[in-house]
């Protein structure tokens, strides 16, 4: 493993008296991909708030980036974004706000500060939406602006909480290539996700269930044991794919003995 | 014609009320922009009304009537937010029970006055006509000090009004930026009561920047945009209230009122058209 990016010792994560993470202790690897996965309420969202600062530990120590936190270090990329339809704000200064961070309440923006905003914008196919505004536009161009905004921020730390769900396949395609970009760059890159496909492509994957139940390569992490403990239902591994074990479901992929049945890869099912 | 919109202003007191609208419109304007943009409208109308207690008290007790709307308004932004963290209930129910309760406090207050009629209509209505060159000054001062703060704040405003963990990651200080916002939004108030009073200054911060939201595609021309209908609906309230013999400060709000809803319906036209236009382009080129 790499030298860390965020260390967590008897980390406890709680929502006033609402304990989102039990007592864990993990390592995150800088430069690379992190993936944060488990069923909903696991615990994912909640360590990447405290990741970005906006979650005081209830308990214990969580070390981001050795140091003292800079303005421009972390970016993060929310889930939802809930912006007022009466905000006149194009996508260009949506995207701009990233570079905030950096220049402050006052500071006028630089031709780099530009250059960042215009090659996020290329990244994520939306130069040509720069004088449109955030209502007029589809929920996969949106989303593909906050990641462009995120990427705008040029930081050592790129949060994304769960960048890709529930989008049309070219914005998919997008901000996938936008994230493998930003790891070979060397970014440290985490997200969360219900895909156990993201999670297996990832350099380092957390298995949550309010508490970490796994930390490590893909390979050692999202094996049916583990899986099944985090999930609390029965996980095959078959043709190198790991599959849920649901004898109540008709087959949709191969069949297991006599009862047995696969419905695939994808998690969200449990999710939701 | 060139009479009738030049004679109402020959007279000294209309020339303090014009003043005094503008510098009014001008500063209510400006944060109501930001009221409107934040969907704090609920909290600008409980504000607009919470202070009235303050200038019920200042007034009993001979003070300086904005300093007692200071006053209330610092109560009501204290207790608003007591009893959103202690009762954890929402924010609009702390700000709906300060709002009547400072209401009905501020009406117990001024009806132990012997003119309790023509006080409570005084600060609620406003007394545009009756501006005085002191009122003047502290409107400017106002005005003067809501755009150095709207310029000097600009950027943790706007992250703030799209995400509030945005700001925070950003480090951009939200919570300050929330204080300085409710800050600068109750010197709008307890500056441009005198002019148009505790219950029509809401018409101000909220009718001028909603018909701007119509009409702008960025937040500083929704600014300069909803300045620009806010004093035209001041000088157009005015003309009429001087011509039909209506009080000044209620046709000033309706005004600008009206004038929201006018931009709205011909909007709405200008879409039908447009929409139906393209309809027969679309229709005439595939035939």
């Amino acid at each position: 493993m790499r030298e860390p990016a965020v260390i967590a010792r008897d980390l406890v994560l709680a929502y006033g008296e609402r304990v989102a993470l039990t007592t864990s202790d993990f390592d995150i690897p800088a430069g690379g991909l992190t993936a944060l996965i488990g069923p909903n309420g696991s615990g994912k969202s909640t360590i990447l708030n405290a990741i970005a600062g906006l979650l005081e530990p209830a308990s214990g120590r969580l070390a981001v980036l050795a140091g003292p936190r800079r303005s421009a270090a972390i970016a993060y990329v929310l889930q939802s974004t809930a912006v007022n339809e009466a905000m006149p704000i194009t996508v260009r200064e949506v995207v701009g706000m990233g570079r905030y961070g950096s220049l402050g309440p006052f500071r006028r923006f630089t031709t780099q500060d530009r250059a960042l905003c215009l090659a996020a914008m290329e990244r994520l196919a939306i130069t040509e939406l720069a004088s449109r505004h955030l209502d007029e536009l589809s929920g996969g161009q949106r989303q593909r602006v906050f990641v462009a905004q995120g990427l705008a921020q040029a930081a050592d730390l790129l949060l994304l909480d769960e960048p890709i769900t529930g989008l049309d396949l070219p914005s998919t395609q997008r901000i996938r290539a936008a994230i493998d970009a930003e790891r070979e760059k060397g970014t440290t890159v985490i997200l969360t996700t219900h895909e156990l496909a993201d999670a297996a492509a990832a350099d380092w994957v957390l298995l949550l269930a309010g508490r970490v139940v796994a930390a490590g390569s893909p390979a050692e992490v999202l094996v049916p044991a583990r899986l099944s403990e985090a999930y609390g239902v029965s996980f095959v591994t078959e043709g190198g794919r790991t599959l849920i074990d649901d004898p109540g479901h008709r087959p949709r992929t191969a069949r297991h003995g006599d009862t047995h049945f696969r419905v695939g890869p994808d998690l969200d099912a449990l999710s939701e | 014609m060139f009479d009738w919109l030049t004679d109402p202003f020959s007279v000294h007191f209309m020339q303090q009320a014009l003043l005094g609208g503008l510098l009014a419109a001008v500063t209510t304007s400006l944060i109501g922009t930001w009221v409107v943009i934040r969907g704090m409208a609920f909290m600008g109308d409980a504000l607009a009304h919470g202070v009235l207690p303050g200038i019920a008290l200042a007034f009993v007790l001979g003070l300086d009537l904005t300093l007692g709307a200071i006053l209330g308004a610092l109560v009501m932004v204290a207790g608003i937010a007591f009893v959103h963290r202690k009762a954890r209930l929402r924010e609009d129910t702390g700000i709906g029970l300060l709002f009547v309760g400072m209401l009905a406090l501020g009406v117990i207050i001024v009806s132990r006055l012997p003119s309790f009629t023509t006080s409570l209509t005084t600060f609620l209505f406003g007394d545009i006509l009756g501006v005085r060159s002191s009122d003047l000054l502290i409107q400017a001062a106002a005005a003067a000090l809501a755009l150095a703060g709207i310029t000097l704040l600009y950027r943790p405003f706007l992250v703030l009004s799209f995400n509030e963990a945005k700001a925070q990651v950003l480090c951009l200080q939200p919570r300050l930026a929330h204080v300085a916002m409710l800050t600068l939004l109750t010197l709008a108030i307890v500056t441009s009561f005198r002019a148009v009073g505790t219950l029509l200054v809401f018409g101000l911060l909220i009718a001028p920047p909603a018909t701007a939201a119509l009409l702008a595609r960025s937040v500083p021309t929704m600014m300069l945009t909803a300045v620009g209908l806010g004093c035209a609906s001041v000088v157009i309230g005015l003309l009429l209230s001087w011509h039909l013999g209506t009080a000044a400060g209620a046709t000033v709000a309706a005004v600008a009122v009206a004038v929201f809803f006018a931009v709205l319906f011909a909007r709405d036209v200008a879409d039908r058209v447009f929409r139906s236009r393209r309809r027969t382009a679309v229709v005439d080129g595939g035939s």
